[in-house]
């Protein structure tokens, strides 16, 4: 029965865009956030859906969709040298297997999140990405956080929707991306034209925010944590009432201490005593070991490069109960330990250039927004505009994402790539609407004033 | 349960976005994109201020 409401949604996802060929690359968004045919069981699973979406979404936009407004970004060609690099060093990987095996889902991310800004020609389609984005992730969100208000929690042993614990199914990879998200929520309520703004849709984005917040906790991943809090300091910038806003975000924060779960907190009290933490010390030691990796390969090690650590240290372990503790030193050995880092994974995996290019292509997109916010400002509309507002939503994101990415491996995350992907299609609909336009339409005549002149 | 109730929250929402989508004409092009001349690289031609008076 299931497979068969979400095989019946995707097809009529498909159906309409017949008639709007961009739907379908709403649907290839909708396919690679939700994977619907991984909740499936049966029919659903043998089908390549996101195969399907992916030549939809391009042939759509090749043969059906108008190209006027289309623009070729910076960033968009940076993101199509690192396809080229990455296709590099996967052909030199330590380990080929592996990392033919990576390389087969990170080209489709680079190459959809070069193609996305193509087709993001108008506000309407920017906000239609925005609300996909936002409402495919919060099919996972949602079902993560009523199922933690209902006691259903752990540290990986929260069962969202599938049965595996990879790409945003995984405790902290969803952590990041939900708490990045929650700024493009908010931006939709308050400039949606879809769903216009009234007392339902902010009250879903309340619920909305609220089962994100839940999804650190049910995970217990300490990134969401520290992730949210920083969203928080981040949000207090663009803020009308920042003393308020923050006096209430204070007292949310005590009132809801005493409510959370024991294990939560144990685990939280770990983020400033690495030391005694496995998770967060073997972190460390890997993120030494690549940087000494790094000084072999400085092009890289292509995917997967972590598979050949190994390393061994004494870790301290405190037993007792205080005043009464012994602290007592075990031996560990770690093999194959993963990054977890977005930016160690780069320079392991793709060496210097690669981190170089992925570390320009993230703080241009920074830059970028910024240059919007303070564009806009200046107008007539000022932080009011929708403009401002999306810039200020992705940067917020960026930010975000770009601090989750120090303790999570996600350098190549599908969905932070369509985010991308979306600060591309802005910064381009910007220059080509707000900036190139007017100025064209200016004369200055001799030794006067610059004046318009009717278009 | 739980599982069915976000799927359905959440794609019944956005079947009701691709519907509205649908009749959206500003889905293909913005309001103010069809008064924009077919080739801006151009300039318009520009009255003298002598014609204007």
């Amino acid at each position: 029965m299931l497979d068969l409401a979400l095989l019946a949604f995707v097809a009529m996802f498909l159906a309409l865009g017949i008639k709007r060929p961009f739907i379908w690359v709403l649907a290839y968004i909708y396919v690679d956030a939700v994977a619907p045919q991984k909740i499936g069981w049966s029919l659903i699973q043998l089908l390549p859906l996101s195969l399907i979406t992916f030549i939809a979404a391009f042939g759509g936009w090749i043969f059906l969709d108008r190209k006027q407004g289309s623009r070729f970004t910076l960033r968009q060609g940076l993101i199509g040298v690192l396809l080229l690099y990455c296709a590099y060093t996967t052909t030199i990987a330590d380990f080929p297997v592996e990392a033919l095996a990576k390389w087969d889902w990170v080209w489709k991310a680079l190459l959809f999140a070069m193609f996305m800004p193509l087709t993001l020609r108008t506000k309407l389609r920017l906000e239609a990405t925005a609300l996909i984005m936002v409402l495919a992730l919060g099919t996972i969100v949602i079902n993560g956080g009523i199922k933690t208000a209902l006691g259903g929690g752990g540290y990986g042993t929260l069962a969202l929707l599938v049965r595996e614990n990879a790409g945003l199914y995984e405790g902290s990879i969803l952590s990041t991306a939900a708490v990045s998200t929650i700024p493009l929520a908010l931006w939709l309520a308050r400039h949606g034209t879809i769903f216009k703004p009234d007392w339902r849709v902010w009250t879903f984005v309340a619920g909305l925010v609220f089962a994100t917040l839940l999804i650190p906790i049910g995970e217990a991943a300490r990134t969401g944590l520290v992730c949210a809090g920083f969203l928080a300091l981040l949000m207090l910038r663009s803020a009308k009432r920042r003393f308020l806003y923050a006096g209430l975000g204070a007292l949310a924060l005590a009132l809801a201490v005493p409510f959370l779960p024991q294990s939560f907190l144990a685990r939280m009290g770990t983020i400033t005593e690495h030391s005694e933490d496995e998770s967060a010390s073997t972190r460390v030691a890997v993120w030494m070991w690549t940087l000494d990796y790094a000084k072999d390969h400085p092009f890289g090690g292509g995917f997967d490069a972590y598979r050949s650590n190994s390393f061994t240290y004494r870790m301290p372990k405190v037993t007792g109960t205080p005043p009464n503790t012994s602290v007592t030193y075990e031996t560990v050995t770690d093999k194959a330990r993963a990054y977890h880092s977005s930016y160690f994974e780069m320079l392991g995996e793709q060496g210097w250039p690669g981190l170089f290019l992925w570390l320009w292509l993230q703080l241009l997109g920074v830059w970028q927004m910024e240059r919007i916010r303070w564009r806009f400002r200046r107008t007539e509309e000022g932080t009011a505009s929708w403009q401002w507002g999306l810039a200020t939503a992705l940067q917020q994101a960026q930010l975000t994402y770009l601090l989750g990415a120090a303790f999570v491996g996600i350098a190549y995350q599908p969905y932070i790539f369509m985010l991308i992907g979306l600060q591309c299609g802005l910064w381009s609909y910007v220059r080509r609407t707000a900036h190139e336009a007017p100025k064209a339409r200016f004369r200055r005549p001799d030794g006067g004033e610059a004046v318009p002149t009717p278009g | 349960m739980v599982d069915i109730l976000s799927l359905a929250v959440t794609h019944g929402l956005m079947a009701i976005a691709l519907w509205r989508l649908l009749s959206r004409d500003d889905l293909g092009r913005d309001p103010g994109e069809a008064a924009l001349p077919a080739r801006p690289w151009l300039r318009a031609p520009v009255a003298e201020p002598d014609d204007e008076a």
